[in-house]
């Protein structure tokens, strides 16, 4: 008795948590998240449920032109492939992915838990790219910057309020409270035209330092461009400057560019009265432009991962992702690191690896020795655990092989129509409910257990798909009905044996017993056929990619498993206890017909 | 009950009602694939605001022009998407017309778009659920052979249980065969699930007749084999009827007041459950009987 009040006690304790995750819509923990606004939060199919409808076109552009390129059907298959391992492994649920036409396909998700997520992990091309960052790098002349656009160039001095010290007015001078620092510079004056090629060549400067300095804030080193300037007069004037060091004189054409001033080490310091001296009376001038670093693809790409998980950075805690290159992958690696150490040791300059996606950059660590096991980490400024977690993903899918846009994006109802299936539901319980009728009338009491057993069993299956979480398909409730069907089997096998023992005249606790261990043989060899069946089913469709026969194999697996437990713990436990209680001396409450002649056999 | 007597007459049973079906399958079509693995044509439908059309009526519409096997999803608004087999510009139009004059006269031009689109599932599914039931019907041969290892033969249980597994697939397959030459019925991704429940739910039925006759071998190790047999089956039978009986009242009860979207679904199952006890029954132990008397040539039921 103690044993079986223990044995009710998990039972019910079962039934308590199982009940509690039904009843709980949205389970969340911090990492953990299950349920949503279906019904008891379950996570359905497409065929169930409704969903999301996207509708993407192939955006395959001629570079040169811009002019839309036909996709061949091959290209289509493969997007198909990429997206369906993207999704597929996502857990945003079973998708159906249909290629429309020629170039365009439709993607339906089942639920909507996270439309922009769903959105970022089909349309991202997810091009990941090493290249070799040099930053020495050799100036390149800026040619379209003739003579004629240049006026004239003068040396002068430059005030810290903007003006040059040759056209200050008297009463700029006699201005005594204005004692200002003044800076040696070059004085341009553009033609119109001229002055408008050159703010462009400005402006790009200015945005270099701001790039440049955004990563300096990160720990990042980005130099920033610089602009060379020579002048050939009475003799060359040569020196550099970044893009802060140039000025244009508000509303004229123009243009300030400071001389160097001792930090340059190419040039030195060079004062104004130098400068002059240099320039003499017709001097010509030159720009070039000395990028700060210059990328060069070395044919290193997401295509030579064999890896990608996400992970937490040793130092920082940082969310990142891991990756393990394979073997052309690790090679080329390899020979990256040891070519940017080398030039290091050689030159002094201290090249990096600019880690791309989609053309934007991650990261671009400096190397401190070669790398040649084939790993590395890539962290990135707005990296979240979530965000770690799909990149990983998106660059263990692969790329997709033609970038997509979105043209469509519509709600949709489930494919077997949400009224329909109302109506099965309710037809469905209506059955269940007659079964349970059924085996009540007939079996009396057992059948009363068997059925509080089987409500059991559905609570704990459906708690079990639902922390999983199992994705409920057609498939799936097939796979519940044939478990069900199989829970219904074995008690109504159980409660045929105990009624052989009850006749023979065992009493009832013993015929209880009997009756289970009698029953057992057959119970197990059926449901471990069973499981068998699903184990091969499972492993055949994975290898060859059927997944609706995959879910079906899984459902049926744990419906059986929990089917087992249901029929051998629940069932046999409560009628244990009721055995010991005064109802089990009605030995034709136990029994479908014949009872009151064994009843009356027993008294006589 | 004499079962085992009548063993003769049970194979009869099985091979005609196996033969029509097996030669339906064999002439051509044979089972019509149905979108799922074929693809076709997809479009989408906008009919005017006031028409409230439901998605119930759209597949009522769609199986009155003669596309019974279309797949309709509501976009809301009066708006469906719908897939149907390959349709040609000539009967698009038409069907688009009769769409509309049947739900919602008036609505102008309803058609949004028109698109040819590829298999939901490839084709190779099917073959290759095949292939894996056929290495879990192996499994399963094994798993019997050594769970019947205490009776003489445990092989022939192996290999009994999988005839039976075969005959049931075959008939289920077969009628479908027929339904698809009759009805024009499809063999979509429901059917291919509803076989593999039907294939689970004979082995386990099965296993149970078997069980008994294993007990009742090493019980009664004096009497004939033919006569352990039919007592046996004498003793599951009470539990055969009441198993498949509530699994039927539970599929009637969909199938009368359920959905029409999963009713041929619930029609396999239906046939399944009717065919997978029948043959644990009638095939698989009479298999055992007519194996042990080693005369499959004997005159019908005289022996016995």
């Amino acid at each position: 008795m103690r044993r079986n009040a223990r044995v009710l006690i998990v039972i019910a304790l079962i039934v308590a948590v199982c009940g509690t995750i039904l009843g709980i819509q949205k389970i969340e923990f911090s990492q953990f998240e299950r349920g949503g606004d279906t019904p008891l939060g379950l996570s359905l199919g497409l065929d169930l449920q409704g969903g999301s409808h996207l509708v993407y076109e192939a955006a395959l552009r001629d570079q040169q032109t811009g002019e839309p390129i036909e996709v061949s059907e091959d290209q289509m298959h493969s997007l198909v492939k990429t997206i369906e391992r993207r999704i597929n492994s996502s857990g945003l649920g079973e998708p159906i992915i249909q290629i429309l036409g020629n170039d365009r396909l439709l993607i339906q998700l089942p639920g909507v838990r996270d439309p922009g997520r769903a959105k970022t992990l089909i349309g991202e091309t997810a091009r990941l790219e090493f290249k070799h960052r040099s930053i020495s790098v050799d100036p390149v002349a800026l040619d379209y910057i003739v003579p004629e656009d240049v006026v004239s160039i003068t040396a002068d001095d430059m005030r810290a309020d903007g003006k040059l010290m040759s056209e200050l007015t008297p009463d700029d001078i006699n201005d005594q409270t204005k004692t200002l620092v003044s800076f040696p510079s070059l004085v341009v004056d553009f033609s119109e035209f001229g002055a408008d090629k050159f703010q462009q060549v400005a402006l790009n400067l200015s945005i270099s330092i701001a790039l440049s300095m955004d990563a300096a804030q990160r720990g990042d080193i980005l130099p920033p461009d610089l602009l060379v300037v020579s002048v050939t007069g009475e003799e060359e004037l040569r020196f550099q400057v970044m893009g802060d060091q140039i000025q244009r004189m508000a509303t004229t054409t123009r243009y300030v560019i400071a001389l160097p001033a001792g930090e340059d080490r190419m040039s030195g310091v060079i004062t104004t009265a130098q400068a002059r001296e240099k320039l003499g009376t017709n001097p010509l001038i030159k720009f070039e432009l000395r990028k700060g670093y210059s990328d060069e693809d070395i044919g290193l790409s997401g295509d030579d991962l064999k890896n990608a998980y996400p992970s937490q950075h040793q130092g920082s805690g940082a969310p990142i992702v891991s990756i393990e290159f394979d073997d052309r992958g690790t090679k080329l690696f390899g020979e990256l690191t040891k070519d940017i150490y080398a030039k290091q040791q050689e030159t002094g300059f201290r090249d990096q690896i600019a880690i791309m996606l989609d053309g934007r950059e991650l990261i671009a660590p400096v190397v401190n020795s070669p790398i040649t096991a084939g790993t590395a980490i890539i962290q990135g400024p707005d990296f979240t655990l979530e965000r770690v977690k799909d990149l990983s993903l998106l660059l263990e899918s692969g790329r997709l092989p033609i970038p997509i846009e979105l043209i469509q994006e519509r709600d949709v109802d489930a494919i077997l129509g949400a009224d329909s299936l109302r109506k099965s539901v309710i037809a469905g319980m209506i059955g269940l409910m007659l079964v349970l009728l059924f085996m009540t009338l007939y079996y009396r009491i057992p059948g009363l257990v068997a059925s509080i057993a089987l409500i059991i069993y559905a609570v704990i299956v459906l708690a079990v798909f639902k922390i999983l979480p199992v994705t409920l398909t057609l498939s799936g409730v097939a796979a519940a009905i044939l478990s069900i069907g199989m829970a219904v089997d074995a008690n109504i096998l159980i409660f045929e044996r105990m009624k052989d023992e009850l006749r023979a005249g065992r009493t009832m606790l013993s015929a209880i017993n009997i009756g289970f261990n009698r029953a057992w043989p057959a119970i197990r060899d059926g449901n471990v056929s069973t499981l068998i069946t699903c184990a091969i089913l499972y492993w055949f469709s994975d290898q060859l990619g059927a997944t609706i026969v995959q879910g079906f194999a899984v459902t049926l697996a744990i419906g059986v498993l929990i089917s087992m437990f249901s029929a051998i713990v629940v069932s046999r436990s409560l009628m244990r206890v009721l055995a010991l209680t005064p109802i089990s001396r009605k030995i034709s409450l136990f029994i479908p017909s014949g009872g009151k002649e064994i009843a009356d056999r027993r008294s006589s | 009950m004499d079962f085992v007597g009548k063993r003769f007459w049970f194979f009869l049973i099985s091979l005609l009602v196996i033969t029509p079906g097996v030669i339906f399958l064999i002439i051509a079509p044979g089972l019509r694939p149905g979108i799922d693995f074929t693809g076709g044509s997809s479009m989408t439908l906008q009919f005017q605001e006031s028409s409230s059309v439901t998605q119930q009526e759209m597949r009522e519409a769609l199986s009155n022009h003669g596309y019974s096997e279309s797949t309709v999803q509501n976009l809301g608004n009066n708006s469906f998407f719908v897939r149907t087999k390959q349709l040609d510009e000539e009967a698009k139009d038409s069907l688009v017309e009769g769409l509309t004059t049947s739900l919602a006269p008036g609505s102008g031009n309803v058609l949004q778009g028109f698109d040819l689109v590829s298999p939901v599932v490839a084709q190779e599914t099917v073959l290759n659920a095949f292939w894996a039931v056929l290495a879990a019907a192996v499994g399963i041969f094994f798993y019997v052979w050594w769970a019947f290892r205490n009776v003489p033969s445990p092989f022939r249980y192996g290999l009994a249980a999988i005839a039976a597994l075969l005959h049931d697939a075959t008939i289920v397959v077969g009628i479908f065969a027929i339904l698809g030459e009759v009805l024009q019925m499809e063999v979509n991704t429901m059917f291919l699930i509803a076989l593999l429940t039907v294939i689970g739910y004979s082995v386990n039925d099965t296993i149970v007749v078997f069980d008994k006759i294993r007990e009742n071998v090493l019980i009664y190790a004096n009497r004939p084999f033919p006569e352990i047999v039919n007592l046996s089956i004498a003793e599951t039978i009470g539990r055969s009827i009441n198993t498949s009986f509530t699994l039927l009242v539970t599929l009637l009860a969909l199938i009368l007041f359920g959905g029409a979207t999963i009713r041929e679904f619930l029609i396999v199952l239906l046939i399944g459950v009717v065919v997978g006890t029948y043959s644990s029954i009638a095939v698989a132990s009479q298999i055992l009987v007519t194996w042990e008397q080693k005369g499959i040539a004997l005159p019908f039921g005289k022996k016995a």
